[in-house]
């Protein structure tokens, strides 16, 4: 199942299957297609989101996080 | 500073924030550069000196930034710093934990043609989280000497500080050859500077 990397439920997994707009800043970061993240913590009323990338956890804003694209990884029961 | 007539290098130390620069800056200078466990304590440069088989380094801790294009004033400071300082060495300090987000950093450093060197900082810490670093093969892709790091407990300095002088061009089309598993070109670099020969 694809969805936006900003609409993924805390602790779900997803594959970043592409990025729209300028990849740069997101590339710095840690965060390039292919690349497992998984949800951390997200605020209510269009606030940051936080993603687990590895080692790294990172925060941007809901807009940046509504450009990538992941696949979600089925959880494990 | 230096006596006269001496050789001295000026080295910059780039790298993503909170990666161990201002310690591994300590460690090698003495200095007291305000260290703390949180990205984008070090907001100014500091200055400090090395002195190492008969050269003098004067070693610059520059803030930490993700990437060349500045985001906020710190992160303009060690840009500038690049900019301004062509003939420097600079020292990539990546956070061992943490590899491929300080590689992207490394790379487009590299592409500025400086000679570069590499620190793989923490290294204690990603042997905590069972993170091993193969150092060699990285040295052996890069084309320029890479150095395991530990800034709290000294591991590693005293060779990241002999290995200095060791410094070196990376070129990048080079490296996406041997990424590729392409042959060494005929006549390109046969040392990558493991500091045993003496080197060139």
């Amino acid at each position: 199942m694809k969805k936006r990397l900003s609409d993924l439920a805390p602790d779900e997994t997803g594959i970043i299957e592409a990025i729209d707009g300028p990849v740069h800043d997101l590339m710095c970061l840690g965060l390039r297609v292919g690349k497992t993240v998984k949800m951390v913590t997200k605020q209510p009323v269009k606030g940051p989101v936080v993603v687990l990338s590895g080692e790294v956890e990172i925060a941007m804003g809901i807009g940046t996080a509504q450009r990538v694209m992941v696949i979600v990884t089925p959880q494990e029961a | 500073m230096a006596a006269n007539g001496e050789d001295v290098t000026t080295v910059l130390m780039i790298g993503n924030p909170n990666v161990g620069k201002s310690a591994l800056f300590n460690r090698m200078t003495g200095a007291n550069a305000v260290v703390s466990n949180y990205p984008g304590t070090t907001v100014d440069f500091t200055k400090g000196t090395l002195i190492e088989g008969n050269r003098t380094y004067v070693i610059i801790d520059v803030p930490g930034t993700y990437s060349l294009e500045p985001r906020d004033a710190a992160e303009e400071v060690a840009v500038r710093m690049l900019r301004h300082r062509p003939d420097a060495t600079v020292m990539i300090v990546l956070d061992a934990t943490r590899i491929e987000r300080g590689l992207y950093l490394a790379l487009e450093v590299m592409e500025l043609g400086m000679p570069c060197i590499l620190a793989v900082n923490m290294i204690d810490a990603a042997h905590e989280k069972q993170i091993t670093v193969d150092t060699a093969e990285l040295q052996r892709l890069l084309g320029v000497p890479v150095i395991p790091t530990t800034a709290i407990s000294g591991e590693g300095v005293r060779s990241l500080a002999e290995m200095l002088r060791k410094a070196r061009v990376a070129d990048v089309m080079d490296i996406s050859g041997r990424l590729k598993g392409d042959p060494p070109a005929a006549g390109g670099r046969a040392c990558f500077g493991c500091g045993g020969c003496g080197g060139r």
